[in-house]
């Protein structure tokens, strides 16, 4: 509960594995290897469970359109040829583009918004810093979908925008907009607060050092404490860019025209819109390929993933 | 929470600092530092703190998502007493919660114990549990919509090879809601257990290595030593599994629309729904306050009972 360095979060949580001592031969034999046994059993019909949904995925996803109206269990050949197709019965090109904009879009401004407001809570003396701090922390509590109708309203009546005057009346503000799916949304208190945690545990010596040589605080934060925190920066980004390609019931509420609309909200679309006789194996390859850059997202950042769960859970 | 007070001591001692020399460096970087807080705190002003008060404002009135409501004052929450659509819609989270949650936790602390005792390939088993948690619920609940497909589903075909009788799953009534239950706890196993997993491997192995020593059971072990180690996790765990539970929307909107008969209408579903289908906003609003007061008042019973634990 003291350090909350997410780099040596990451450490003890996937690292620990490989420090637990080896059992020694004797204590190996004296073990009831039954128990061993049915725990990798258990475990192992866990894990499969957990993936089934996935599997069963894939493999409608290259059954032919005829194949689905009847039950099996494996397709009679692979069908790929349904990626393809899928693309050309819905804009699914513009969906992943709209999405992809929209994770660049609120992912960069939340780096440089949150990792700055973390390292001036974290080292520079402010005044009623600890109030800041839990009125971050007060914020991280409010649920998302308490947000929905309040946030439609002020994005509604942002002034001069979308024919609104300077009240934010007569118009439509930044509804049907980029503004709409990314500006709510360039930081997060969440993200502050892992900042601060992470910033919280650098030393001082190298700021002051700089100090002495002249830096301004600002070219500190920036040349110096910056570049030291990317652990801190890969994990605030992915789990920015899983929420931001995640997201759906915001597109839904603020956005309404078809060039705006991201991945899920275009998915949950085309699923409603072929409902009469849904063509399954079109909707199973686009969900695969809706799912499939988080999931490698997640396999390969996993310690970063585990680092910022660890920070925010068990040291908030 | 208890850290944030830890940290508040550094902030004093340079605050102390500043009194003692009020110098031009520290001027400079206490500019600094407002400097970049600002664009963070400005923001979390407009698009959180702002509209957690517009939402409470708006519960007292009328409006409507055009023109101007006027101030009914308990108006919409008398008229929620005696809405039925509202009334059920707030048992059906209450169940998905009751059950969800407790039978979340369970299950992901038991993997999480597996997969804490020496085990190989401990990362892999890891990520397939965690998968489902990273993967858009959108894209899961068409997933599931196609199991769950009464005539040529997974779902069905599984109780078939078990000789059971085929469901309507989604779309009977009976068995909505706790088929989208099921996939709830899918969905949130993962998270739960990585937590579990990141707080049973800070439990040092020595207390429990002293423990063994001194005769205890492996039951006694799991009560005495790694339960108390759990405390500090199991409260966050419970607070972030109810305020999800309470949030379910995207599976209910893509798998059954809150039917058969409005079976699986939640309480973000019926928001929603009053809120841009019959464009009541102030109604909606008045909703999304009864839902921040349930949520508060689970994570305070579940906050008591952790203190009660602690004391014993």
């Amino acid at each position: 509960m003291t350090s909350a360095n997410p780099q040596s979060v990451a450490d003890v949580v996937t690292a620990g594995e490989h420090l637990r001592p080896a059992l020694t031969p004797g204590q190996r034999r004296r073990r009831p290897r039954i128990g061993r046994v049915a725990l990798y059993v258990v475990l192992s019909v866990g894990g499969f469970l957990m993936v089934v949904p996935f599997l069963w995925m894939v493999l409608t996803s290259v059954k032919t359109l005829g194949e689905v109206n009847t039950f099996s269990w494996l397709p009679r050949g692979f069908h790929w040829r349904n990626y393809v197709e899928a693309f050309n019965v819905a804009p699914f090109a513009i969906y992943f583009r709209n999405s992809l904009i929209v994770v660049v879009g609120q992912t960069i401004p939340v780096l440089a918004l949150t990792s700055a407001a973390g390292y001036a809570l974290a080292q520079l003396p402010i005044r009623a810093k600890g109030t800041i701090l839990n009125y971050f922390i007060l914020l991280l509590v409010v649920p998302f979908q308490v947000l929905i109708v309040p946030l439609f309203l002020v994005v509604r009546s942002v002034p001069f925008a979308g024919g609104n005057d300077i009240l934010g009346h007569g118009g439509i503000g930044w509804i049907d907009s980029w503004w709409a799916l990314i500006i709510p949304f360039i930081s997060a208190p969440l993200y502050v607060f892992l900042a601060r945690q992470f910033f919280v545990s650098l030393p001082t010596e190298l700021a002051d050092a700089a100090r002495v040589d002249g830096v301004s605080e600002i070219g500190i934060f920036f040349r110096i404490m910056a570049p030291l925190a990317k652990p801190a920066f890969i994990t605030i980004a992915l789990f920015n860019a899983e929420s931001a390609w995640n997201g759906f019931i915001w597109p839904l509420v603020a956005t309404s025209s078809e060039r705006l609309r991201p991945l899920q909200f275009g998915l949950a679309a085309f699923v409603q819109s072929n409902s009469g006789s849904p063509q399954w194996p079109f909707i199973m390859a686009m969900s695969a390929l809706a799912t499939l850059p988080m999931i490698l997202l997640f396999v390969f950042g996993q310690r970063y993933f585990i680092a910022g769960l660890a920070t925010s859970g068990i040291k908030g | 929470m208890a850290t944030l007070t830890d940290r508040a001591a550094p902030a004093a001692a340079a605050a102390h600092r500043r009194g003692r020399r009020p110098s031009g460096v520290q001027q400079a970087r206490s500019r600094a530092g407002w400097i970049l807080l600002l664009p963070a705190l400005v923001h979390s002003a407009i698009f959180i703190a702002v509209p957690t008060v517009i939402v409470v404002a708006l519960g007292f009135t009328d409006t409507r998502i055009v023109g101007r409501g006027s101030w009914i004052g308990l108006g919409n929450y008398v008229k929620l007493l005696g809405d039925d659509t509202f009334r059920k819609a707030l048992l059906h989270t209450l169940t998905y919660t009751l059950v969800v949650v407790p039978v979340g936790m369970v299950v992901a602390l038991l993997i999480a114990i597996g997969l804490n005792q020496n085990i190989r390939v401990r990362g892999l088993f890891r990520t397939l549990f965690y998968i489902p948690v990273v993967t858009a619920t959108v894209a899961v609940s068409v997933v599931w919509l196609w199991i769950y497909n009464p005539s040529t589903g997974l779902a069905n075909e599984v109780l078939a090879f078990f000789g059971i009788g085929r469901s309507g799953w989604l779309t009977d009534p009976h068995t909505a809601l706790p088929a989208l239950m099921v996939v709830g706890i899918w969905q949130g196993l993962g998270f739960k257990m990585i937590l579990y997993l990141a707080a049973l491997q800070g439990i040092s192995p020595d207390l429990i290595d002293a423990a063994r020593l001194d005769g205890a059971s492996k039951w006694q072990v799991f009560r005495n030593v790694t339960w108390p180690g759990l405390a500090p996790v199991q409260f966050f765990v419970l607070v972030t599994s109810i305020a999800g539970s309470f949030q379910v929307f995207d599976l209910v909107y893509v798998t059954t629309g809150g039917g058969p008969a409005n079976a699986t209408n939640v309480l973000n579903f019926d928001i929603f729904t009053n809120a841009f289908a019959r464009l009541q906003i102030g109604y909606a609003s008045a909703e999304t306050v009864i839902m921040l007061i349930f949520v508060g008042v689970l994570i305070y019973v579940g906050r008591l009972s952790q203190r009660d634990r602690k004391e014993l």
